[in-house]
This record gives C-alpha cells, structure tokens and sequence, in this order.
C-alpha cells in the first residue's frame, strides 16, 4: 500500500529557510513553498493542503495573524508555527487564538519537525475521517427514516387493500363461499400486518426523540381498549383510574407500551373461558404513574418469564411474532420507567410499570 | 333539504381502494350519490363546478392523505377557502392506512376534519361517525 503524499506548505519571509527545508524533506512530502502571506493564500486557494507550516517574523503579517486570518476560508489544514525566538507573548496568542497544533523553534531539528508534520498529518486525516464519518452516519440515518416512512405506505397500502377486500367479501356474504380461503388470506394479511406495525414502532422508538405532553390516561386507555377489544368482544375491562393530578410524558412511548399490555391480555385468553376478565389500574402522583395490567388468562410457565422481554422470543403454544413485549421493554428504557410481571398458570398474569412523570 | 340527495365524494389516489371504499358505502346505503375522484386535484375541480348546483355538492368527504402532487393536506388548505355556505354543511373525514404519528396529529388537529378513520374502512366506524354528526 502506498503511504499519501502529505501536502506541506511552508510560508516563510527567509529564502535560505524555504531550500533548507525543501532539501531535508523532498523525499517524504509534497512540499509548496511561499515566500510571502500572500503568496502561500494563493497556493491554498488552488492545492489542497494537509499541513501548513509558517514562520512568526514576517514583514505585514505574523504567522499567527496569517493562521487567524485563514480561520474560516481554510479550517482543515493542520497549522504549526515557526519561531526564531523564545518569544512568550507569541506561544500564548498562537494557542489562543491561531487554532495551532505544534510550535516549534528555529532553527528547527530535522527530526523533531518531521515527526511533528506526521502527527499533525495524522490529527488532520482524524479530523477529515471524523468528518465524513458523521456526513455517512447522516445519510444512512436519513435514508432509515425515509425507509421506515415508506414502510409504512408503501408496504401498508396494499396490504391494506387486501384487508378491504375481505371486509367487502364479508359484507357480501361470500366469505364462506370458498372453503377456508377468505379465512386464510384474511389471518395471513392480518399477521403481516402486525409485523409491519410492530417493526414500526420498533424503529420508531429507537429513533424518536422523547416528547413530553399532557396525557389523560382515562382517554388513552378507553382508545386503546375501544381499538384492542375490536375483533374480540367477550373480555371484560375493569378500568380503574386515579389521576387527579397532571401527567406529563412521552405519549407516543406510552401508547406502544399499553396498548402491547392490553393487546397481550386479550391475545392470551384462556381458550374457552366464558369469564375473560382484564383488570387496569392506574394511580398517577406528582412523581410517577403506577400502572398494573392483570388478566385470568393462559399464563406464563415460571421459566419463561425471564425471558418474555428478549427478542424474538416466542413460547411454543401461542404464536406471537416475539415482539411485542421486547418493544414494551425498549419503549420503557428511553423513558426511564420500570416493569415487573407476575404470572400463575392457574391465575393468569400482572404487568406493574411505574413511568415517571415528567411535570 | 328532502329534495337533495345525499352525497359522499371519495378522493384517493389508489383506485382499488376508491373501488372498495364505495362498494362498501353501496351496500351499506348510507348515501344515494357516490363520487369518486383520483386526486385531490380533480376532488376540488368537482366541487368548484358545482358550487352553483347545490344537489350534487357532497355531504360528506372522506380523503386520503397519501397522494402525489397535491396530498390530503394540500387538499385542505384549498378547502378552507371554499365559501363557507358550502364547506359548513359538508363534513370532512380522513381516510388513510397511514401509521404516521405526525400524519395522524395533524389530521386529527386539522379544524376541518372531524375523525380521521383508519384503512381498511370498517362499515360500523363510519355509520357511528355519521350518526354523531347526524349526516
């Protein structure tokens, strides 16, 4: 592999310094020189240059001056500056105000100086390499997002379509016309469906920033129960509210995470119970809400419930798509709230989550 | 208003769901006019038209969203500037598979639009829509 040319200008007033260094050093570097402020400027405005070496002593400018006055038009290139003297009032300025990497002094030492023009090689790939490092994370971030929004159209449309087409099938009454099929479409649309859902909000809660509004949790609740309990109304809701205080949070994190809970305990029925019940709790206080989602439903084996909250994590009988609860769980994470469960086989199962108000 | 039909004009740019959506409202004989229109563009084309002949202005909208060119927002910004003696006796919904949190809000905080339903069109959550607006 070749190692780059490192592209070195060195401005210096003295003509003899400009030889002497060309002559040490034109093996390893792409070296311009300048005999003057200006003249190094133009050689900036055309080459791209790497390092930038100037002298302090220099009639009309200093080297300091000169690195200040190219702050803004040439921020990349590395500067070090040159000093015949120990001048103390030139090192403070140069550090506080020329944005100087190295300060060395005349006359200099061959390889003191060509171990400082490597290192600030080095600082300026870091600093361009940081660089597109972000401008790359930018894009990727920006297309993610532009894919989950068409994720969300694109993919769904359609989908959507077909979910229409069994409802009409339905209201026309030919949805038994032909065997099982309209059930099997209408089951597999319904599952792609939920996996195009729950990846969205996957993503969604990585990416989404934390906003917090007013939540009325009477209202939330009824929503999602009206939303939840739509294909399935034999379950019972014992809905118990206490907020007389204001909550404030994240209502989008909130929503995912209840209404997974509540999707849950209508999901995981006892088959055949006539007594489905699901029991919601919520007490809200200034410094939190303490939430407790409990159902009578098929339970959760004992060795389970470790891993309920993992990805991708499904229990054999029931055919979840092993997201939902790892989405809840994520969900909580951003919002600094807790969840503990509790299930018996022959009881059913409680979620308790506290959420921290955000007043 | 007895000699009026009732109208309802669909815009969406998908024309199988602009299929689906006015089969259902067929069967379910909540209205005796459908409408149905491509884009927002030609939605709006529709009503300017018959802003002089009240019996085929629509009761009722029901808009998607997602739509090239002019989207249901854009649709709404020109809405809001028909003359009111017509937009105060139609009643606009949304009607969109969109699972977008800032689509959604701001549908939903959109003065002119009193509910916004979710595709598929499920003929009970429009029938109760229509009942609590009495259209």
């Amino acid at each position: 592999m070749n190692t780059p040319l490192v592209r070195v200008l060195y401005i210096d007033d003295e003509e003899n310094n400009l030889h002497a260094f060309k002559a040490s050093f034109r093996r390893q570097y792409e070296i311009y020189t300048a005999i003057s402020a200006a003249d190094g400027l133009k050689i900036l405005e055309n080459i791209s240059i790497h390092v930038i070496l100037a002298d302090q002593k220099m009639p009309g400018i200093t080297g300091v001056e000169f690195f200040k006055s190219i702050t803004y038009s040439f921020p990349d290139p590395v500067r070090i500056l040159l000093t015949g003297y120990t001048d103390i009032e030139a090192l403070a300025d140069a550090i506080n105000h020329g944005d100087i990497y190295r300060y060395i002094t005349k006359p200099w030492n061959d390889l003191e100086l060509h171990n400082s023009i490597k290192n600030a090689y080095d600082a300026y790939k870091a600093k361009i390499d940081l660089r597109n490092k972000v401008a790359e994370l930018e894009k990727t971030n920006d297309e993610l997002n532009r894919f989950i929004y068409s994720i969300s159209h694109e993919l769904r449309a359609p989908l959507v379509s077909v979910m229409g087409i069994v409802n009409l099938v339905k209201m026309e009454s030919l949805f038994e016309s032909s065997g099982e099929y309209w059930g099997l479409i209408e089951t597999c649309s319904n599952k792609l469906d939920y996996y195009i859902q729950k990846t969205l909000q996957y993503y969604k809660n990585n990416k989404t920033i934390s906003e917090h509004t007013p939540i009325e949790f009477r209202k939330l609740v009824r929503e999602l129960i009206d939303l939840y309990s739509y294909s399935d109304k034999e379950t019972r809701f014992n809905v118990t509210i206490d907020q007389s205080e204001p909550f404030f949070g994240d209502v989008f994190r909130i929503e995912v995470i209840l209404g997974n809970l509540i999707s849950n305990a209508i999901k995981y029925q006892k088959e055949g119970a006539t007594d489905k019940r699901v029991d919601i709790t919520i007490a809200v206080n200034p410094a939190e809400a303490e939430i407790s989602i409990s159902d009578n439903g098929m339970g959760i084996l004992n060795e389970h419930l470790e891993k309920i909250f993992t990805q991708f994590f499904k229990s054999k009988v029931n055919h979840g798509s092993g997201l939902g609860l790892f989405i809840v769980k994520e969900a909580l994470n951003k919002i600094n709230g807790k969840i503990a469960v509790s299930s018996d086989l022959a009881e059913g199962t409680t979620f308790k989550i506290t959420i921290p108000n955000a007043k | 208003m007895l000699s009026k039909k009732k109208t309802v004009l669909l815009i969406d740019d998908n024309e199988v769901d602009l299929k689906i959506n006015s089969k259902i409202i067929e069967i379910s004989k909540l209205f005796e006019e459908i409408v149905l229109c491509q884009s927002a563009e030609s939605g709006l084309t529709y009503i300017h038209q018959n802003l002089n002949n009240e019996s085929l202005l629509p009761d009722f909208i029901l808009l998607d969203i997602q739509m090239p060119d002019m989207d249901g927002f854009d649709f709404l910004e020109r809405y809001k500037k028909l003359p009111t003696q017509f937009t105060d006796k139609c009643l606009v919904a949304i009607l969109s598979s969109t699972l977008d949190f800032g689509d959604i809000q701001r549908a939903q905080a959109n003065p002119f639009v009193i509910r916004l339903l979710k595709k598929p069109l499920f003929l009970k959550e429009l029938k109760d829509l229509l009942v609590q607006y009495s259209v």
